[in-house]
């Protein structure tokens, strides 16, 4: 029963992956390989890691990404979280207001990128913050021609794009929680700070790892919103970016150096993932 | 169910593994005797008719393949070439783009063909225009030729300087030394603010604006319309003006040497006077605008915003390509009619102008007029493909039923036509032509400049530090023109 769907994962996933590793130690060009006849002959070794780490646009975009992440993943979890507690706690419209929060999430990432382009130009630039707008904050202005005010406008935009789904799954986990605990909690005389660290966020781990996960390894993929919002403009690339750009960069394209990339931006994404949810789950705690 | 499960997914196995196989496997019959891959879409659906055409006349299939226009179809290419079907026709941008066919050798020296009508039709292609990596061989025939200049609405000068001015003015502008250029564009300025009556004088000739405004010239908001956003503009486009002072076409800028790229100093650095002059009297929707984080806004100082400005006579001068008329058309169907191309003029000095062959003089009275595309032919089709490919292009591009597709139903302009007796609808067309019948044209050198030097460096610098400023100064200058020649001494 299995063994269709173990040829399919091969067929798609093992052998285009295995390909690219493969790649990436050979001078490719897209359609040739240059040096040679075929892939054996324009085998460069570790050529193209060593000068994907020299690329100062590739440095500039892994320094970029870890930033936003960091900066996206804690703004993502403190709104859903934030947003989960208020419906959970709400007696009515607890179903309205989830689907509200969870519509943005139904959007394509690059329509969703030229959408905010203009809000960020010209809403917040002009109506909302600019000069004579509504209340003046400089740093809501032209948001997108500044490398660390770019990197919060992307902020924005994913957490406003991401927050709902993962309010979703903090609900569930919400919802999961015996209403006995906090009830003992009040008759111990706790404060509601107290309730929330030691009783919602244990038991909540679970909903936790899932969302950390979700958020880390999507932030550190992102790729539409970037470009539709600075295209990488004022140094703001990120990493998909620059895979993607590096082909452009080169002439002739050298897809060999954007695979080598790739296989740095696999690493990464597998190792920071993996991490944390070895150390999350080992802070899940299991009800008797 | 899970009987039904079980079928569907030995079904979805095998098709996906036929189509992969199919993928693989040689198709003995294509249905065609020529795949021709078109880059550019703006010519899809009259190179598919004139493909018909040719049908017609010879009973030789031919299937055409384009993308949508303003997408990039490299990348498409490439994976059309990965494939058992590769194009026998496809085309080139510039020599940048052809480094990749030219080293994976797909694509054919034309010197090389057998003689004949296609020979001939390559030996003929003039000098400046070949698709060459090193001066000797030749890898394209040419789409076709366009150009870029200021474009100016010769009704707008008529009512700047009364009725009949502009059939000296075109003439005059072109003339004019980048002095007087200047003054021009300080005396319509001044114009506009304040109805200031002054005299200009333009290539020797005195012209005085009209006592009164008219409805046309009251519309004026500023002299030139600027797209701020668009790093090609003024990375790819202005700066090709500065490196004609030293190359005279992209093989020449491609095989440049340290030396060479140091002279750039004194070109790029009236490149960046240029761009400040025109920048600081940009023309808005409701008035002036200036330098600063609206200037470079992508959704308000776009292409399209600027083509509109100038299509509504807000603006005197567009710095575009012909390429911009269907632009202009679509906010004006009126002004097309009368539109022309006055030299981008730069404030050089002979000492600044290294080529052999130009002048200051020279540059300041020409605009750039280039080949935008190439067809090539593949250098992996067989021979009898090969012969098709010949043939058609020598059809397409020789006779006069392939001719009528190129001038009136992709609305080029030819680039081997005899331009004595070529007369089109095309305003912007006919000027590129009378340009080049008076030899006064510049070449692309950009195209030859490292990848990615022109616009998204040199273009994205400007774009990122410098328009945003208000008051740019001889460091500024001098700054921009370092990085220029730095980055590209870097990128080489």
């Amino acid at each position: 029963m299995s063994i269709p769907a173990l040829i399919l994962f091969f067929a798609v996933i093992v052998l285009p992956f295995i390909t690219g590793v493969i790649y990436s130690f050979t001078s490719w060009r897209g359609t040739y390989f240059a040096g040679g006849e075929g892939v054996l002959d324009s085998f460069v070794g570790f050529d193209n890691y060593i000068n994907a780490f020299k690329n100062e646009k590739f440095l500039n975009a892994f320094g970029y990404t870890i930033k936003f992440t960091v900066v996206a993943v804690v703004a993502i979890n403190i709104v859903a979280l934030g947003l989960a507690m208020m419906i959970t706690s709400l007696k009515r419209g607890g179903g309205i207001f989830r689907t509200i929060f969870f519509l943005p999430n139904l959007l394509g990432g690059l329509a969703l990128g030229f959408i905010w382009q203009f809000i960020f130009q010209n809403v917040f630039s002009e109506v909302l913050f600019g000069a004579n707008g509504l209340i003046h904050i400089p740093f809501l202005t032209n948001m997108l021609q500044d490398n660390t005010k770019a990197l919060f406008a992307l902020v924005i935009l994913v957490t406003w794009q991401m927050a709902g789904y993962m309010m979703i799954i903090y609900i569930t986990g919400l919802n999961n929680i015996p209403q006995d605990l906090y009830e003992a909690a009040q008759i111990d005389g706790a404060s509601s700070f107290q309730q929330f660290r030691v009783i919602t966020i244990p038991m909540l781990m679970p909903a936790i790892t899932i969302v950390f996960f979700l958020t880390l390894a999507n932030c550190f993929k992102l790729l539409d919103q970037n470009i539709a919002l600075t295209d990488g403009n004022f140094n703001t690339r990120l990493l998909a970016t620059q895979i993607l750009r590096t082909t452009r960069d080169t002439a002739p394209p050298d897809y060999g150096l954007a695979q080598a990339q790739a296989v740095i931006f696999f690493v990464l994404i597998a190792a920071v993932t993996l991490i944390q949810l070895s150390l999350t789950k080992r802070r899940e705690v299991e009800l008797h | 169910m899970r009987k039904m499960l079980k079928v569907f997914s030995v079904c979805l196995v095998a098709v996906m593994l036929s189509a992969m196989l199919s993928g693989c496997g040689n198709m003995m019959s294509t249905g065609y005797d020529l795949y021709i891959f078109n880059g550019k879409g703006e010519s899809a659906q009259a190179l598919k008719d004139a493909a018909e055409a040719y049908s017609r006349e010879t009973g030789k299939k031919v299937k055409t393949f384009s993308l949508g226009s303003g997408t990039s179809s490299i990348d498409t290419l490439r994976a059309e070439m990965n494939s058992k079907n590769m194009p026998t026709i496809f085309s080139i941008v510039n020599i940048q783009e052809l480094k990749e066919w030219e080293e994976g050798g797909f694509v054919m020296d034309l010197t090389t063909a057998p003689d004949g009508a296609f020979k001939q039709l390559a030996d003929e292609i003039p000098e400046n225009m070949r698709l060459t990596s090193n001066g000797t061989n030749s890898y394209g025939i040419p789409y076709n030729v366009e150009g870029y200049g200021y474009i100016v609405d010769t009704r707008m000068v008529d009512a700047l300087f009364g009725n009949g001015a502009s059939q000296t003015f075109v003439t005059d502008a072109k003339n004019a030394t980048y002095a007087e250029f200047v003054s021009l564009v300080t005396a319509v300025d001044s114009y506009i603010k304040s109805g200031t009556v002054a005299t200009v004088t333009l290539g020797g000739k005195p012209y005085t604006f009209q006592s009164a405004k008219t409805d046309l010239s009251s519309k004026l908001t500023g002299v030139f319309a600027v797209a701020g956003s668009e790093k090609w503009t003024y990375g790819d486009h202005l700066v090709n003006v500065a490196l004609n002072a030293v190359f005279d076409n992209p093989a020449d800028a491609a095989a440049a040497t340290d030396g060479q790229i140091s002279a750039l100093k004194g070109p790029l650095r009236a490149y960046a006077r240029v761009l400040d002059m025109k920048t600081s009297y940009a023309a808005g929707r409701d008035g002036k605008v200036s330098r600063g984080a609206d200037f470079i806004n992508t959704t308000t100082a776009n292409y399209d915003s600027a083509v509109q400005i100038f299509a509504e006579s807000k603006a005197l001068f567009i710095k575009q390509g012909n390429w911009a008329y269907t632009n202009i058309q679509k906010f004006n169907g009126e002004i097309v009619k009368t539109l022309e191309f006055i030299p981008v003029k730069l404030p050089l000095e002979d000492g600044d102008v290294v080529s052999d062959v130009k002048t200051a003089d020279k540059l300041n009275r020409s605009i750039s007029v280039y080949v935008p595309n190439y067809y090539a032919i593949n250098a992996k089709a067989t021979d009898e493909q090969k012969q098709a490919a010949m043939d058609f292009l020598v059809w397409l591009n020789t006779s006069e039923s392939g001719q009528k597709f190129v001038t009136e139903d992709m609305a080029f302009v030819p680039y081997n036509a005899d331009h004595t007796n070529i007369i089109t609808d095309n305003s912007l067309s006919n000027s590129i032509i009378r340009y080049m019948k008076e030899g006064d044209v510049l070449s692309n050198p950009y195209g030859g400049a490292p990848v990615g030097w022109s616009g998204d460096t040199l273009g994205l610098e400007i774009m990122e530090k410098y328009l945003t400023k208000s008051e740019w100064t001889a460091d500024d200058y001098n700054a921009i023109a370092d990085y220029g020649i730095a980055k590209w001494k870097e990128m080489k």
